[in-house]
């Protein structure tokens, strides 16, 4: 009897489902629909660092009406992915501008699903223009511009200048000199590290630096990953000997219980924003100590090499026109190219050109780095030094952190972190519905 | 609303009287049939604002989520979606992280839903058995974690974890651990986990298998002392066997809260910055599903999956636990069996 009960109510349940099914195929989950004008009020999406440069714009265009929405700002966060998942099935409610909290969010911004990022070839080319084509390719997909740079974030070589004059240790220029002398220092001076192994930048500093193809975009569905290329081989081997010599931290720069680890690290690779954010801010590290030098070259190589980590990404809504529209323009260069953010505020090199030596001007004010003059050659250099590197719609960061971190707890050498890490990649790319291509 | 009830009255007594006409009943059945439908609107009255939220919040979702799993997902080759059958079910079965989302589910289950049980039991007892003010106090006691709720339980884990500041810290210390990603590792997890869900919930169960416990009859408790049971005897072979459906109602119901873990291991990779898996429970599955591969029905056919696993819990809570049945159905106890046989 009861058991009838149930069954009838699951057949009902069941009935109305697939009525509901039928109902729901007519439609397309693909974003089109015409752009809506409301007449000039914008509304823009901030990571919080990136509040003050919304402010200053409210303060310079008094005129727009802005709503300024603070959103959640983890590096591979996923609250911000789900807003817009929702916001695209919908058909409605999107920011008019917005900062990516991941520059791998521009990956599903302008995939074929969403097509949120509007393509902004045209619309601000003279902007467009400002940036050292190098900087502006993160933006580049297919051929069209999608979104503007915030700041340039290539890897620079940093160290402590105080602790090497001390020690008499020589600055490396190489992979492999770093790679040595990072032992060496772990070895005479125990609880010295030469790098952070935890956090999803190391990526970019270690495998984008050596040209690994973890990143490579061939066509919106295929991608091409290889760990067995020269560069992850190079880059594994680099690691495996700093990690077994003890040189290495499994923490992350952002870890929270970091700092300790900080002020403990003599050099690493690491971006032009760990100047002011960590050193300066985070980790509090003195003043007249850490400095940056020109990134590494790997052994027979004539030409540096270096990662990015990050440089955030300006992004502009597909869906809006009219008034609605200019005063996002507006405001995306506002944001992008004017001094009153990029370099009275920003704590990162601004990535339009014409303001770059402004900001790098007031380095020297701040009389924060022990080599001044050094430290603002190697921010210019190594714009041109960045390996080639795409953002994905699999999330390359968050696999390097639930992979390597713990595998190296666990008791294991780079070798098997990496190698954790390139069947996960492998297995996340398959499930986000990437081809794999391994030449 | 008492107009209504009294409209209802008139037409009731109507339909009475006109069925008077024709069969020319007893006065006795017109109004039980009258009190019938009185019974019946009432029931109705009492039950529509369940039954309202059960629609919003059960029924409708459920039906949704299930209309979307049939679905095909739009892809980046063809991005129209339309009627798929069961491939969203596939897909998720296929997934190359299924399994080891069930397996972390049931590793912790195994450590987490023992301790919890044999917790609930052994301090319910404990309390039952000393009565008065010390009794009270030690509910209260117990119940005060419970009462932290999820959020303030969750923040005061991530303090107690810490391997610095905590003042269990020698604990970690001693382990090997001096940062919070050496603290949460994989291994770990079930462990941490384990503590978490157990303090927070031992509380809340504690009264509940106590209420069960008061429920015992004075006399059964005192014809067992009077046979001469010490208070071990009246624990183990009176009390026990009584509170067996709150038991295993406990045990049950624990279980479907396992298998609906999100929010415990979703910030713990925010503590320890990404080096838990993102995918570490099945919720946290569907959720990658929907937001991070844009595949809506195969997230919904994962809670469809999980729904009816828990739907089965619930079954069994009903149907076999012995709380809900009338007392017809359950199954007799050791005592009313024998009871029965010398009547």
């Amino acid at each position: 009897m009861k058991t009838t009960r149930f069954l009838t109510a699951g057949v009902a349940l069941a009935a109305t489902a697939l009525l509901m099914a039928g109902c729901a195929s007519g439609g397309s989950t693909t974003s089109g629909g015409a752009q809506t004008d409301s007449g000039g009020k914008i509304t823009v999406w901030v990571d919080p660092p990136r509040v003050p440069a919304a402010e200053a714009f409210k303060e310079a265009y008094p005129d727009i009406d802005i709503d300024i929405v603070q959103i959640d700002g983890t590096v591979g966060g996923q609250t911000v992915r789900q807003s817009f998942a929702n916001f695209d099935s919908a058909g409605k409610g999107w920011p008019d501008a917005i900062f990516f909290p991941s520059n791998d969010d521009i990956a599903w911004a302008t995939n074929s699903t969403s097509n949120y990022a509007a393509d902004l070839t045209e619309l601000m080319s003279d902007t467009i223009e400002g940036y050292d084509p190098a900087v502006i390719s993160f933006c580049d997909i297919d051929g069209k511009i999608r979104c503007l740079r915030n700041d340039a974030a290539p890897d620079v070589f940093w160290y402590n200048k105080a602790f090497f004059d001390e020690k008499g240790y020589t600055v490396p220029t190489t992979w492999e000199e770093y790679g040595d002398l990072a032992v060496k220092i772990a070895q005479e001076n125990p609880g010295k590290i030469s790098g952070f192994l935890g956090d999803a930048y190391a990526i970019n500093r270690y495998l984008q630096a050596a040209g690994c193809p973890t990143n490579d975009r061939v066509s919106e569905s295929e991608a091409h990953i290889d760990l067995s290329a020269d560069g992850c081989v190079k880059a594994t081997k680099l690691l495996d000997t700093m990690q077994a010599g003890g040189a290495l931290s499994t923490q992350g720069i952002f870890d929270g219980d970091a700092a300790e680890a900080g002020a403990n690290l003599v050099m690493s690779p690491g971006a032009v924003w760990w100047g002011n954010y960590l050193f300066r801010d985070t980790w509090k590290i003195p003043a007249g100590q850490m400095t940056a030098a020109a990134p590494l070259k790997w052994e027979g190589d004539s030409k540096a090499s270096t990662g990015n980590e990050g440089g955030g990404l300006w992004g502009v809504s597909s869906h809006i026109t009219g008034k609605q529209l200019e005063n996002t323009l507006t405001f995306a260069k506002f944001v992008a190219t004017d001094p009153r953010w990029q370099v009275d505020l920003s704590t990162g090199l601004p990535g339009y050109g014409p303001v770059q030596e402004d900001w790098l001007a007031k380095i020297a004010d701040d009389k924060y780095f022990a080599d001044i003059p050094t430290t603002q050659a190697a921010f210019k250099s190594a714009l041109g030094d960045v390996q080639p590197y795409s953002y994905m719609l699999y999330d390359t960061g968050s696999v390097w952190t639930q992979t390597v971190p713990s595998t190296l707890i666990g008791g294991g050498s780079a070798t098997d972190a990496i190698k954790a890490f390139g069947d996960e990649l492998v297995n996340q790319a398959k499930s986000v519905g990437y081809t794999i291509v391994t030449e | 609303m008492t107009n209504h009830v009294l409209e209802d009255r008139a037409s009731a007594t109507t339909t009475a009287t006109s069925s008077d006409t024709k069969g020319g009943g007893p006065a006795a059945r017109r109004r039980r049939s009258w009190l019938r439908r009185d019974e019946t609107l009432g029931a109705w009255v009492l039950l529509a604002p369940y039954t309202i939220l059960f629609l919003v919040a059960a029924a409708i979702p459920i039906g949704y989520a299930f209309a979307i799993s049939l679905q095909k997902a739009p892809t980046l080759v063809n991005p129209n979606s339309g009627f798929g059958g069961l491939d969203s079910f596939a897909t998720v079965v296929g997934d190359y992280r299924f399994w080891s989302t069930f397996i972390n589910i049931f590793t912790l289950m195994a450590i987490w839903l023992p301790i919890m049980i044999v917790g609930i039991v052994a301090l319910a007892l404990l309390i039952h058995a000393s009565p008065g003010r010390f009794g009270g106090a030690m509910r209260f006691v117990y119940y005060i974690p419970g009462a932290l709720g999820g959020i303030a339980n969750f923040v005061l884990w991530v303090y107690l974890i810490d391997p610095v500041n905590s003042p269990i810290a020698f604990l970690w210390q001693g382990m090997g651990a001096s940062t919070y990603k050496e603290v949460i590792t994989p291994g770990n997890m079930p462990f941490i986990l384990t503590a978490m869900l157990f303090f927070q919930g031992i509380g809340t169960w504690i009264v509940v298998v106590n209420g069960g416990l008061n429920g015992i009859s004075d006399e059964v408790l005192e014809a067992a002392r009077i046979d001469g049971a010490n208070a071990w005897q009246l624990a183990w072979h009176v009390k026990l066997p009584l509170i067996r459906p709150w038991v295993g109602y406990a045990a049950l119901m624990n279980l479907a809260y396992g298998f609906q873990l999100f929010l415990e291991p979703y910030l713990l990779r925010q503590i320890s910055s990404g080096s838990v898996v993102a995918e570490w429970a099945p919720t946290q599955l569907g959720y990658a599903f929907a937001f991070t591969n844009r595949n809506f029905p195969a997230a919904a056919a994962l809670s469809i999956i999980l729904l009816l696993i828990t739907l089965g819990i619930g079954m069994i809570i009903v149907t076999r636990s012995g709380l809900f049945g009338d007392e017809a159905r359950t199954r007799p106890t050791r005592a009313q069996r024998k009871e029965r046989r010398t009547a």
